[in-house]
């Protein structure tokens, strides 16, 4: 056996066989099609749009992708989005202090996850019913805090997050979405922890015996998720000038659908961090598509719907092939 | 997978079938059970060649019931209901008419001598029991011909005698059954012709009586296995590993155990003899209520595996696919997991990673499409040498091996025997090897402690022992199991 040629041979059948690949195909086909049906859509302000859109489900979806990958869930994201908004929001209000603001959010949206792991790990509540119950904790912590009543008055700083440009260029949250993906990619990939998040996923006895502290796994897994949850808060407030105690609202649906179609496996274990950033792109495209051939916003939720089971029900057929 | 296979069974005759792992011996009973399908195939049934094609409903319909190594019992039901479950499926009828699934439940157990409650549930029985119900499921399918895919892998003596009464009675009402197995001692009691194959080919259909057993290891192999010198006890100099007065929900007797360096201590006893536990215990994976764990020379604490691995502990369990491996991820993440645990700060280098893993790979002869290819492709033995690999590379000082060489071929046995033979060698280096294969363990072992009812009930020296009297002491002091 010649191991490098060997390994070349297998890693070119992984490249053919990978989701990640075939969904980016598919999403430069939409691409496509779309350039083709709309001559507004090829053009590097819809482009832009789209990176945009996509950057705060993205980045939610990304700290997703490694919940799933551990072979956990996290339905919670989207109160715990609120919640955290919320919390730094007040805290905005109350200090004005930006930076102060920045760190409040994205704890309280990691603490928030922290309770997740927690709940999982020391209390044995399975993933789906522990981060049920912190959907519905988080949401109402975020209207009691609020009382229900958004937040307003963030400041020309505040905002430049969710509507500054760089170079009159990129947008600031097209930015962001990029450095946490190369982050979550760097932590999937390079770190011990990332590893540890596979193997627990895989399979949770095999790396407890190997000697992986399955505690931190689950905890790590879950506080970043909810810390990227803050982040992307902090960008959704920015964009609209506003935090809502109401906001976030079935953000589990598109980040798990990101994950998804991105091919990674719901059993854990198995899937990659890039392609959940193109899952997560191929939903936004879909919505701009919609808008812009004219279709009733509603249908939004019935297509992403379809597309979520569409694609994993491609991505079961391709495995059996 | 098969080239070309002729194969022929008897009315009331036990075939065995041989062959290394790879040699073919699945392919070849999944196409009988009708889940595969043969390029080009010709089958005869009572002198009658079968036409059509061949599948899951013909196999059935002939009275084909293959029992697999990985049963196929549903755990949360109870006995009766999984003896049902055809019924169920094929009863035309709404409801389910509980008097008779308790009737034929106890009916067909009383009918094969089987002490199983039938309301009890198939999660709590035994793997022996286990094993005897999917027996006592093949049969009420009025099966002609029964095939048996290591049977006895998880079976004591005494149950695996058990089971050979059974299949003798099967024999005599004229049932034809195909038995695949690894352990050819075993075949050569209870089959009366074996066919081995070899990369996909049969090489030779012997009698079983007569036939030698070196003979037909290399048939299989094609080449003499090379047996390691036996040892026996070693000077009892410097204790690596030692428990005093252990107790815990299992152990209930206070236990003493002791390895020296470059020893290779063989732990047996029947099934149920607190085997597997005790593996356990010594790795952290079972907490201990009481006494005193030495390793190195100093008292440690064991709260769970970790605390082990990083002292420099090693563990193979039972069931590699479920306790192993990580099955979906590929052969250089497992072998290089154990590494990875044992090291500091947040990163690790994975070019560093890519060449440990080669190494062992190359060392160890596994078998895979490169580094990258999913574990769960590899076969029983190359998974095996996988979890070993884990350890190895993760240079660890004492490795605790609970039942390394179940459904293994004679090659990858070798293989794991040897690198067993090296590991003990190094320097401060220890084995404990957990086997219920008293052959295995006369073989590799140099001194043998035998469980009984979870207390050591003897401390053999395994070349001033045999079989006789370690089977002696294993069924000395068993508890009859309670119905």
């Amino acid at each position: 056996m010649e191991p490098s040629n060997a390994d070349r041979l297998s890693r070119f059948r992984a490249v053919l066989t990978n989701q990640a690949v075939s969904m980016l195909l598919i999403l430069i086909l939409m691409w496509f099609l779309l350039s083709l049906l709309s001559p507004y859509f090829l053009t590097v302000g819809n482009l832009t749009e789209i990176t945009l859109q996509t950057a705060v489900i993205g980045i939610i979806a990304a700290g997703e992708t490694l919940v799933i990958l551990s072979g956990g869930i996290d339905l919670s994201v989207g109160s715990v989005f609120a919640c955290s908004g919320i919390a730094g929001g007040l805290i905005f209000q109350a200090t004005g202090n930006l930076w102060f603001t920045m760190a409040v959010t994205v704890l309280t949206g990691a603490a928030l996850g922290l309770f997740n792991g927690l709940f999982i790990s020391w209390l044995r509540v399975p993933p789906f019913i522990a981060t049920l119950g912190m959907l519905g904790m988080a949401r109402g912590l975020a209207l009691i805090l609020s009382r229900g009543i958004p937040i307003f008055g963030l400041s020309k700083e505040y905002l430049w997050i969710g509507q500054g440009k760089i170079f009159d260029l990129v947008p600031v949250p097209t930015l962001i979405l990029l450095a946490v993906f190369a982050l979550v990619f760097f932590i999937a990939r390079y770190t011990r922890f990332g590893r540890f998040t596979y193997a627990v996923g895989s399979n949770a006895e095999a790396a407890k015996l190997s000697g992986i502290n399955l505690r931190w796994v689950i905890l790590g897994t879950y506080a970043l998720s909810g810390a990227l949850c803050g982040v992307g808060a902090m960008i959704e407030a920015a964009r609209l000038a506003t935090v809502q105690p109401a906001g976030g609202n079935g953000y589990e649906l598109l980040a798990i659908g990101a994950v998804v179609i991105g091919g990674t496996s719901l059993f854990g274990g198995e899937g990659n961090v890039i392609a959940t950033l193109i899952g997560a792109l191929i939903e936004t495209t879909i919505r701009n598509g919609l808008n812009l051939l004219g279709v009733n916003a509603f249908w939004q939720y019935v297509v992403n719907g379809a597309v979520i089971i569409g694609a994993v029900a491609v991505d079961q057929w391709r495995r059996r092939l | 997978m098969l080239k070309t296979v002729n194969f022929e069974l008897e009315t009331g005759e036990v075939h065995a079938l041989l062959g290394e792992n790879g040699a073919g011996k699945s392919t070849l009973i999944k196409i009988l059970a009708g889940a595969y399908t043969a390029d080009s195939a010709k089958i005869w049934f009572r002198d009658k060649l079968i036409s059509g094609n061949y599948g899951p409903k013909i196999a059935e319909d002939l009275g084909i019931v293959t029992i697999y190594q990985h049963f196929h019992l549903i755990p949360h039901l109870t006995v009766a209901e999984n003896l049902s479950l055809k019924t169920f499926v094929s009863d035309p009828g709404w409801y389910v008419n509980w008097r008779t699934v308790q009737q034929r439940a106890r009916e067909t157990l009383a009918r094969l001598h089987f002490a199983i409650d039938p309301g009890a549930r198939v999660k709590d029985l035994s793997v022996a029991q286990q094993q005897m119900l999917e027996i006592a499921i093949a049969l009420s399918k009025k099966a002609q011909v029964i095939v048996m895919d290591e049977p006895t892998a998880a079976l004591s003596r005494p149950e695996t005698e058990v089971l050979f009464g059974l299949i003798r009675q099967l024999k005599q009402h004229g049932i034809g059954i195909i038995y695949v197995s690894h352990k050819l001692e075993e075949v050569k009691i209870i089959a009366d012709r074996v066919t081995i194959l070899r990369d996909g080919n049969n090489v030779a259909t012997l009698d079983a009586k007569t036939a030698d057993l070196r003979e037909i290891i290399r048939l299989m192999i094609g080449a003499s296995p090379t047996n390691e010198p036996r040892q026996g006890a070693l000077p009892r100099e410097k204790s690596i590993f030692s428990i005093n007065k252990l107790q815990n929900k299992h152990f209930r007797k206070k236990l003493d155990l002791v390895v020296y360096e470059h020893e290779i201590l063989g732990i047996t006893g029947l099934v149920g003899a607190g085997k597997t536990e005790l593996s356990r215990v010594i790795f952290g994976a079972d907490k201990k209520i009481s006494g005193e764990i030495r390793f190195a020379g100093a008292p440690i604490s064991l709260r769970q595996p970790r605390d082990a691995v990083k002292l420099g502990l090693g563990y193979v369990p039972e069931d590699r696919d479920s306790k192993g491996l990580c099955l979906n991820l590929a052969v250089r993440e497992n072998i290089g997991l154990a590494t990875l645990v044992k090291l500091k700060g947040w990163l690790f280098d994975r070019g560093a990673e890519r060449k440990l893993v080669r190494h062992a790979v190359s060392s160890m002869r596994i078998r895979a499409q490169g580094l990258d290819q999913p574990v769960k492709y590899l076969s029983g033995g190359n998974k095996q040498k996988v979890v070993l690999g884990k350890w190895l590379a993760a240079q660890c000082k004492l490795l605790v091996l609970d039942e390394p060489t179940i459904g293994i071929d004679v090659g990858a046995r070798q293989d794991i025997y040897r690198l067993i033979q090296e590991f003990r060698r190094e320097p401060g280096h220890a084995v404990i090897l957990v086997s219920s294969d008293i052959d295995e363990i006369l073989q590799i072992a140099d001194r043998i402690l035998v469980l009984a009812d979870y207390r050591v009930v003897a401390d053999l020296d395994s070349i001033r022992t045999d079989k006789h009297q370690v089977l002696e002491y294993c069924t000395r002091r068993t508890a009859t199991p309670a119905v």
